[in-house]
């Protein structure tokens, strides 16, 4: 990825400075967080009924 | 005298613009000016001395909670039979570590960053002669390692480093609970504490550290340094200590030995997360100080820039994907603890640059892969009874590979690529390398050592029997813990 900056120096810093910075990545990685969170809430609330059920009388 | 922001008046100033004295007047004002401005920055140094002492100071409480931590996990990891010794354990481990990196663990980290025969490094702050002025107990250099109304800095940094020692070894305590002893574990610990992440520090968490200025290692945090290098000491100690008695059946499948409360366990493993903020914030050196990179901006121990914010996004996120990760697999509050840990050690490496959903990513990963790889282990005959090996070296190992992943290009120290070297993946990997061999061969060769001279672990009647009963003048529950369903009011 890379360091953000055209010179690869720490002088020329003066803002941010996170992986990704000035591309489209920041964006990408947000969204692949925001996908996972909802597919573990998805599939948490798939294991979790299949195993209550088996309580159900 | 004027006050400072008191102006002088200006209408007799003017009345008088060709007056003789106006030429006096003027160098009057500028020398009271001068005089104000030399005080306050006087009181401005006075101010940032004492913050950046307070800084380090407030690190080194937040930091015992670590250790508060420490001992309610292993307490709760152990079975009743055995809590008390496990406490006992764990705090001589810390009582120990603190005298032993006084006397040569912070020696050790000031002379031998660019390694044997410890020569003075590039930024003048390493080496032998550098250590030898600075960090021993007598001489002139022990006018830096006592009171001294000259030196704000000695003693919180020495206290910082002490307690990342005194973490680094209870990292290990809790894989050997129920079984090794007493003396045998202390001088594991001296031995990992004191000496062996103090290596790996000086080597790769140090300006002039080789592993820093010859491959760009990049390690802010302290995943390889500290975590990995405790879990493949520990991982080195379990193969000579062996697995308690009945936790393997003659086919080889493990049993679970569950320890006599859970949540005390998962209330350690939180307390541990909140020490491990003032763990980070001790990663960082304050501005405007005569040792500090920069006169107005903190920086990495690298001398890069870095933020409190920057940890702050970064340790929360963490925090939640490896919880988030370590739930999707095992729904057990323990190991989600634990994934909490798993995620902060996975990105602690680039805490200072990683951006925080990818954090979150990396973290979520680390958590999603925790249980696995602790259960390779388990089925390989290795009785880690808390998981320390996986979360805390594998893990860690893994958090410094990462880094050569995502930030490859980014410059190690502070300058420019070229002048100084840029993080790689191979840099990272030679660093996993080196972390993995500084922790595995010293807790090998040193368990194997104390084993031959039987120091390494208790007969088996006293194991059989309970350590507490056998070494423990106390009891952890005099009264019992109430068996499920006693002492309940009917209909409960």
């Amino acid at each position: 990825m890379g360091f953000p900056y055209d010179e690869a120096s720490w002088s020329v810093v003066d803002g941010a400075m996170f992986m990704g910075w000035g591309s489209a990545m920041p964006g990408l990685y947000t969204l692949i967080a925001a996908g996972i969170c909802v597919a573990v809430l998805l599939f948490g609330q798939k294991t979790e009924r299949a195993k209550t059920k088996q309580y159900d009388k | 005298m004027l006050q400072f922001g008191q102006r002088r008046d200006t209408h007799t100033t003017v009345h008088n613009a060709n007056s003789p004295t106006r030429g006096f007047i003027v160098e009057e004002q500028i020398a009271e000016l001068t005089a104000q401005i030399a005080a306050l920055q006087g009181k401005s140094g006075v101010t940032n001395t004492m913050f950046a002492e307070t800084f380090y100071y407030l690190t080194i409480p937040l930091m015992i909670i670590i250790h508060a931590g420490f001992l309610a996990y292993e307490m709760g990891a152990s079975r009743l039979k055995n809590v008390l010794s496990s406490g006992v354990k764990n705090i001589l481990a810390f009582a120990f570590m603190i005298p032993t990196f006084y006397f040569f663990g912070w020696w050790v980290y000031w002379g031998f960053p660019t390694g044997l025969p410890g020569a003075a490094g590039p930024a003048g702050i390493s080496g032998v002669e550098y250590a030898n002025a600075i960090a021993w107990g007598w001489g002139e250099s022990a006018q830096y390692m006592g009171p001294n109304i000259a030196d704000q800095a000695s003693g919180v940094f020495f206290g910082a480093f002490a307690l990342f020692a005194a973490t680094t070894a209870s990292i290990m305590s809790g894989a050997v609970i129920e079984r090794i002893q007493t003396v045998g574990f202390v001088i594991l610990a001296v031995v990992l504490g004191s000496f062996a992440w103090v290596v790996a520090a000086a080597w790769g968490w140090h300006a002039d550290g080789w592993l820093v200025t010859q491959w760009g290692v990049h390690d802010f945090g302290a995943a390889g340094l500290v975590h990995a290098v405790a879990g493949f000491f520990a991982l080195g100690v379990l193969i000579n200590l062996g697995p308690r008695i009945g936790k393997f059946n003659p086919d080889g499948s493990a049993n679970h030995i569950a320890g006599h409360n859970m949540p005390l366990t998962v209330t350690g493993l939180m307390l541990i997360i909140v020490g491990f903020w003032g763990f980070l914030m001790a990663c960082v050196i304050v501005p405007g100080e005569a040792w500090s990179w920069f006169a107005d901006k903190p920086s990495t121990i690298y001398g890069t820039p870095i933020t409190l914010s920057a940890l702050a996004f970064n340790i929360l996120m963490a925090v939640a994907g490896g919880i988030i990760g370590a739930w999707v697999l095992t729904r057990d509050p323990f190991w989600m603890m634990s994934g909490a840990l798993a995620g902060i050690i996975s990105t602690a490496s680039g805490l200072d640059i990683y951006y925080p959903a990818l954090t979150f990513i990396v973290a979520f990963s680390a958590g999603l892969i925790l249980k696995p790889c602790a259960d390779w282990l388990e089925r390989r005959g290795i009785d880690d009874a808390v998981g320390a090996v996986t979360v805390h070296g594998t893990i860690g190992l893994y958090g410094v590979v990462m880094l050569g992943v995502f930030a490859s290009g980014y410059p190690a120290l502070q300058g420019a690529a070229g002048e100084v070297p840029t993080i790689s993946l191979i840099g990272q990997i030679v660093g996993a390398v080196v972390f993995f061999l500084l922790g595995f061969v010293p807790g090998y060769v040193v368990s194997l050592i104390l084993k031959m001279m039987g120091m390494l672990r208790i007969p088996e009647g006293a194991e059989l029997a309970g350590m507490d009963m056998v070494k423990v003048p106390a009891a952890g529950y005099p009264e019992g813990i109430p068996a499920p369903g006693v002492n309940l009011a009917p209909g409960e």
